[in-house]
């Protein structure tokens, strides 16, 4: 009997969810499909469950033993190109003994000390968390090092080496970053979360949406517009799900918003008028933060609502309930996902019963108005 | 000649559908092995901000 714990399976719609542990993969396929992986991983011989399908579909028993054997080819093959890990040992690597930036962030009762060797990291972490910089305190929780070495950034955490990321690899280093302080300020290691998605948590006093779309479909714009009017922002670009509860967790990095939707918001954010702009000449992108308006970073709260929010000139708000085949497929590869079975298994339990919509608008009011009615289970799902 | 040639090639409404018949078979096989494959990220990841030459 072949070993089948390495398989996790979840109908969704019409189709099966099944994931590998070996390689943290999703696949999503047919029910038969996955019935017939299910009896291969049971050991149940490939002549009996190519006769079953040969009598199911009536299509010649050489076909189906042919297919069974290709399928169970293939799927196999998929699940071991896990990258080999560069491995390198840093432990020689020599802290600078100068920074020329220290700055000091507070975070609920935590005082965390970031020290930057130059200029260039300051500019990778700073301008997300500027709004809780305080001046020099004397009750470091939590001292974090971030320098340049060899065209690497290297990142420390109390000490602890945690990583080091060449430039093309950056956003590692400022998702690493955001992990080390989540774990920090929600007191949860890494395998206590269930995984990190790309998008913006809005909340009320009871729950949470998740919006996501890709870059440049308005996002923060549009967690920046329901903040102003009565929501919280709870997380904008790394939002944490942890595994206990199934909770999103408050992450209180600052909103970022792209030049051309400071105008919409001066409105209502006049403090963006003179607030920096920061060039992301590589990604083209000029962009300007946000303080996010809450004020409790140890809230978390569920969500069962998924939101894909798209801004579209002169187009009439529209809203739909749409496939969660179709969610799933967005949501899987922008996001971190626990490679431990059991917060797969949650993730998966969890996607089962949420709910996901689309939102497509150019009114504010318009969208504004049928956020709140989702969040009131009001929505006319159709 | 030349149209017996040419009626060696039609086939009836009726043969054609038994033809396709036989291939829409094969067609249930296909798609039970049509599917698709999702990688996560493999590890947590920001918006891609990296700084350019503006600093």
């Amino acid at each position: 009997m072949k070993n089948n714990t390495s398989f996790l399976y979840k109908p969704l719609e019409d189709k099966t969810i099944t994931w590998f542990e070996n390689s943290n993969k999703y696949l999503v396929l047919e029910n038969t499909t996955a019935d017939i992986l299910k009896r291969l991983s049971k050991g149940v011989s490939v002549e009996e469950i190519a006769k079953a399908l040969s009598k199911k579909l009536n299509v010649p028993l050489d076909k189906t033993i042919d297919f069974i054997l290709d399928l169970e080819k293939k799927i196999y093959a998929s699940k071991s190109t896990k990258k080999s890990n560069f491995l390198n040992d840093y432990r020689d690597i020599e802290k600078p003994t100068y920074f020329e930036f220290t700055k000091f962030y507070k975070i609920n009762n935590l005082v965390f000390k970031v020290a930057f060797s130059s200029e260039y990291e300051l500019y990778l972490v700073h301008p997300k968390f500027a709004h809780l910089e305080i001046e020099n305190s004397e009750n470091i929780t939590h001292e974090f090092l971030v320098f340049l070495n060899n065209k690497y950034v290297f990142f420390y955490v109390d000490k602890n080496f945690i990583g080091a990321w060449s430039n093309k690899d950056i956003h590692y280093f400022q998702g690493k970053f955001s992990m080390e302080l989540i774990q920090k300020i929600h007191q949860k290691e890494e395998h206590e979360w269930m995984g990190v998605f790309h998008a913006s948590a809005v909340s009320n006093t009871e729950k949470t949406i998740l919006f996501l779309g890709d870059s440049g479909n308005g996002k923060s714009t549009s967690l920046a517009l329901l903040q102003a009017n009565g929501f919280t922002c709870l997380a904008d670009d790394f939002v944490p799900i942890a595994n206990k509860n199934i909770h999103v967790y408050s992450f209180p990095a600052a909103i970022s918003i792209k030049k051309n939707s400071v105008e919409t918001l001066l409105p209502l954010y006049p403090e963006l008028q003179n607030s920096a702009e920061y060039h992301f000449k590589r990604f083209n992108k000029i962009v300007r933060y946000l303080k996010p308006n809450n004020t409790d970073f140890y809230s978390h709260l569920p969500c069962n609502d998924l939101v894909f929010i798209k801004y579209e000139k002169e187009s009439d708000l529209q809203v739909r309930q749409i496939s969660k085949i179709e969610a799933f497929q967005e949501l899987v590869p922008d996001s971190w996902l626990s490679p431990l079975k059991e917060n797969a298994q949650k993730f998966l339990d969890w996607f089962h019963q949420i709910n996901c919509y689309q939102i497509t608008y150019s009114n504010n009011t318009k969208m504004i108005d049928t956020v709140s009615k989702i969040f009131k289970n009001n929505i006319d799902k159709n | 000649m030349n149209n017996k040639e040419q009626n060696n090639d039609t086939i009836s409404r009726k043969e054609a559908i038994k033809k396709i018949g036989n291939y829409s078979k094969y067609v249930s096989l296909t798609a039970l092995g049509t599917y698709l494959i999702l990688n996560p990220q493999e590890a947590q990841a920001q918006s891609p901000e990296a700084p350019g030459t503006g600093f």
